[in-house]
């Protein structure tokens, strides 16, 4: 077990430099990384319109295809899939090439894997919106654009895990166990749920049941876990310092991968009772694992915090994620049980995980990997969009996570009590909080902007700098 | 470390236990699952759904409902009531009407001590016998033991220190207005010992069951959902966000307890339900103005269509021409109908409904 990422002395003679690593890497993970940024640009602003529709019924009314009940799983799916883990994807990759000393495998075969992978996941949007959504949270595409997205999910993986056997650099830094673990994590649940869901189809409210344990263990376990790799890269990278107390890292990873796959169930109704109190006791015991994680990642960074805030500018989006996993860790067993049950508490966490938790995280490790790959300088060219990214990103986390929060604890007080008006406090009660979130998911949308036009300048220099002097 | 394959299968481990607890487990203690008969009846709950609710289930699927409505109604806790229902007879009945005059008035005295001694809020008065009554040797004896027994009552409430109230209700009045709830939303234990109290004395008394919760109290659904109620859907739709009212019950939901306020003028049948749900459907302001609900009006053709079974058009409210609900809207309807928490199961009973008060006799 390393204590620090691997030193240059301990790879072997045939390790390959830095820059044939990163020339590996350019293709497949900065058009990963470019597509993540769209689909999060594209579904945020579906999330927005989706939104307006809860207070201001009359918005878009009259067509089947932007209804609030398509509009909204397409904005889902098209963040979880089409952001959120395709970002994953592209930081696993570039993690596994560098921390493993290694080129990539098929760069190109991997590059045309995700544009499958998106072109699966466009088709899947559509579906949703045409009114071919299977009905199961996290799960919606249909079959038609859920087997291609297996498909293109099993060549990007399978390069991403022989890559990693090719490692020069054979010491596993706690990165690589968590992007190896969700790596291996994902297409498990994924076949599992769409088999016994889609494929033979369960009976009755076991459906239910496995729809909820897929969505718990994409968000807890795999978008967690790529989210813990890039904390667990960036954190000592950004602060010079070697990872603090490695014994308590892997006591907890272990213990989220323990505890985690157990969370997630505890807001089901029509189940026998031991499954939301099995769930509910996870929820609280998975504090240990992420309250072990961070205090690791905090004694690295103690003292260097406030510097390194000023001075890097990944760090500053690490930082949120950091607090927002703590966050959203304390809340959800806290209030995750039966009094939140069937409000906006439970849209809020599923947002700031998705948006906050891996979206910030993702974001800042993209303002780090981005301009590595193109103008190999530290910084993308513009500090100013990279400032806009991160402040807009912050505010429409925040805005969407608190506003749907407190829409929750609204709609909760309101279910508790048979004498409070159902329509008047759960339904239009809760319009104010709601706009906030639709002003969160435009800040969202803009913070995806900002980063492509970033993303852009960077590719345009990269550009110049290759083909310009030849001209 | 250095090894992918222990960070594997560890992964794998990890998944294994959590895939053996919360998908195998469910699926091997629900997955046989069957529709519970209905007592008395060769029905079965629940039943499967006929073709035109089984679309609609397609489209409910298909425009998102789900994603506001739940179909899952939640109960707190289970209390318990007893019920007289009748007052029997035994050696202290005695009836208040003349023989001969055709008519009989029973009143069970046995049955006012045990009732007073249940309930010590209320008083017991004196029962009037007509004079000539008291010619007969058992409504004399009768009446003995009940003064005896009052003033066992007395002695028995002075030391419990029980002062009844000499004005208002009276168990007599109780006893007369059957059927009488005698309690509400009380342990199994006190509702049991009350129970057996009046049945000794002679009476019928029964045991009921009281769903509490704020779903219930709402009107949302008779008990609370349990797994047996979805063994016929595929894909399960139970909704975990409530932007609108819980539809678990929509289909048998009294009038008034819709989220706008919506009564009927005369009787409430299937077909005036239809015609409420098509309007909201429609154009959910048209019946609730604060509603978010989307309309659906996409499902409607304003226009005849030219198809031979057009149905008949849909009356709407305020100066709006009638519209043609197409195949969709009737389907969607009929599924929201087949919605239904009504039937008792073993493990989520319903409350009896009381029987009404048996017709006076003339």
């Amino acid at each position: 077990m390393t204590t620090a990422q691997p030193s240059s002395q301990t790879a072997c003679a045939a390790a390959p430099s830095v820059a044939e690593v990163e020339a590996s890497c350019r293709l497949p993970v900065l058009f990963l990384a470019f597509s993540g940024a769209a689909w999060l640009c594209a579904g945020a602003v579906l999330a927005l319109l989706a939104s307006v529709q809860l207070y201001q019924p009359a918005f878009m009314e009259g067509c089947a295809w932007v209804t609030y009940g398509r509009l909204r799983p397409a904005a889902v799916n098209a963040l979880t899939y089409g952001f959120a883990l395709q970002t994953a994807f592209a930081l696993a990759l570039w993690l596994i090439a560098r921390l493993g000393r290694v080129e990539l495998v098929a760069p190109l075969g991997l590059t045309i894997a995700a544009k499958f992978w998106n072109i699966a996941v466009t088709v899947g949007v559509f579906g949703i919106l045409a009114g071919d959504a299977t009905g199961f949270d996290l799960l919606e595409f249909p079959l038609y654009a859920a087997l291609p997205l297996f498909a293109s999910y099993a060549c990007i993986a399978a390069w991403a895990l022989v890559t990693l056997h090719r490692r020069t650099e054979r010491e596993l830094y706690v990165s690589l166990w968590f992007v190896l673990a969700a790596l291996l994590w994902f297409p498990w649940i994924l076949s599992t749920a769409q088999g016994l869901l889609l494929g033979w189809q369960v009976p009755g409210v076991v459906q239910a049941i496995v729809a909820g344990w897929f969505g718990n263990n994409l968000l807890q376990i795999v978008l967690t876990s790529f989210t813990l790799a890039v904390l667990f890269y960036f954190v000592p990278k950004a602060v010079k310092r070697p990872l603090a107390n490695p014994g308590l890292v892997s006591a907890g990873f272990w213990l989220l991968l323990l505890i985690g796959g157990w969370c997630g169930l505890s807001q089901l109704a029509a189940v026998p009772a031991w499954i939301p109190s099995v769930s509910g006791a996870a929820n609280v015991l998975v504090i240990v694992p992420v309250l072990a994680l961070l205090v690791s990642l905090w004694q690295t960074a103690d003292g260097k915090i406030a510097e390194s805030w000023k001075s890097n500018a990944t760090f500053r989006f690490l930082l949120v994620a950091a607090i927002l996993l703590l966050g959203v860790t304390l809340c959800t067993a806290v209030f995750g049980g039966h009094y939140t049950q069937f409000t906006f508490f439970a849209t809020a966490r599923t947002d700031i995980v998705l948006l906050g938790v891996f979206g910030l995280a993702a974001l800042g490790a993209l303002h780090y990997i981005v301009p590595r790959l193109t103008t190999g300088e530290d910084e993308l060219p513009s500090e100013g969009l990279s400032d806009l990214a991160f402040w807009a990103a912050l505010f429409g986390v925040l805005a969407v996570g608190i506003g749907f929060s407190l829409a929750g604890f609204k709609q909760a007080a309101v279910g508790a009590s048979a004498e409070s008006k159902f329509l008047e406090g759960a339904v239009t009660g809760v319009a104010s909080n709601l706009k906030l979130v639709t002003v969160g998911y435009g800040a969202m949308a803009v913070a995806a902007l900002a980063f492509l036009v970033n993303f852009g300048l960077a590719a345009r220099r990269c550009c110049l700098d290759c083909c310009g002097g030849a001209r | 470390m250095r090894y992918g394959p222990i960070i594997g299968a560890g992964a794998l481990f990890s998944l294994a236990c959590s895939w053996a607890a919360l998908v195998m487990a469910p699926q091997l203690q629900l997955g046989a699952l069957a529709p519970a008969p209905i007592p008395n009846t060769s029905d079965v709950h629940p039943a499967l759904r006929p073709g035109l609710a089984a679309q609609g289930a397609e489209v409910y699927r298909s425009l998102g409902c789900y994603q506001c409505h739940t179909r899952q109604v939640r109960q707190d806790a289970l209390l318990f009531g007893a019920r007289l229902n009748d007052v029997g007879s035994n050696a202290n009945t005695i009836n208040l009407e003349l023989p001969g005059s055709g008519k009989t008035n029973l009143v069970n005295l046995d049955l006012l001590i045990a009732l007073a001694k249940a309930r010590p809020d209320l008083g017991i008065a004196k029962v009037t016998v007509p004079p000539p009554l008291l010619a007969d040797t058992n409504v004399v004896a009768a009446l003995g033991q009940f003064t005896a027994n009052l003033t066992l009552l007395k002695h028995a409430d002075d030391k419990l220190d029980v002062v009844r109230p000499t004005s208002g209700p009276t168990v007599n009045d109780v006893v007369g207005n059957r059927p009488a709830e005698i309690f509400v939303k009380v342990a199994p234990e006190t509702a049991e010992s009350v129970v057996k109290l009046l049945t000794d004395s002679g009476a019928k008394a029964e045991l009921v069951i009281c769903n509490l919760g704020p779903d219930i109290e709402r009107g949302w659904g008779a008990r609370r959902s349990v797994a047996r109620d979805f063994v016929n859907d595929t894909p399960v739709l139970l909704g975990s966000l409530r932007v609108g009212p819980d539809l678990a019950s929509i289909g048998m939901r009294a009038p008034e307890k819709f989220a706008a306020p919506w009564k009927f003028a005369g009787t409430n049948t299937a077909a005036e339900v239809e015609h409420h749900l098509l309007v909201h459907l429609y154009n959910p302001r048209l019946l609730a103005p604060a509603s978010t609900c989307p309309s659906a009006a996409y499902l409607f053709d304003k226009q005849k269509p030219e198809v031979r079974f057009a149905g008949e058009p849909l009356a709407l409210p305020g100066k709006d021409a009638p519209v043609f609900p197409k195949h969709n809207a009737r389907a969607l309807v009929a599924y929201l109908l087949t919605q239904r928490t009504d039937v008792g199961l073993l493990e989520a009973p319903t409350p009896a409904v009381a029987k009404a008060a048996a017709p006076a006799k003339p």
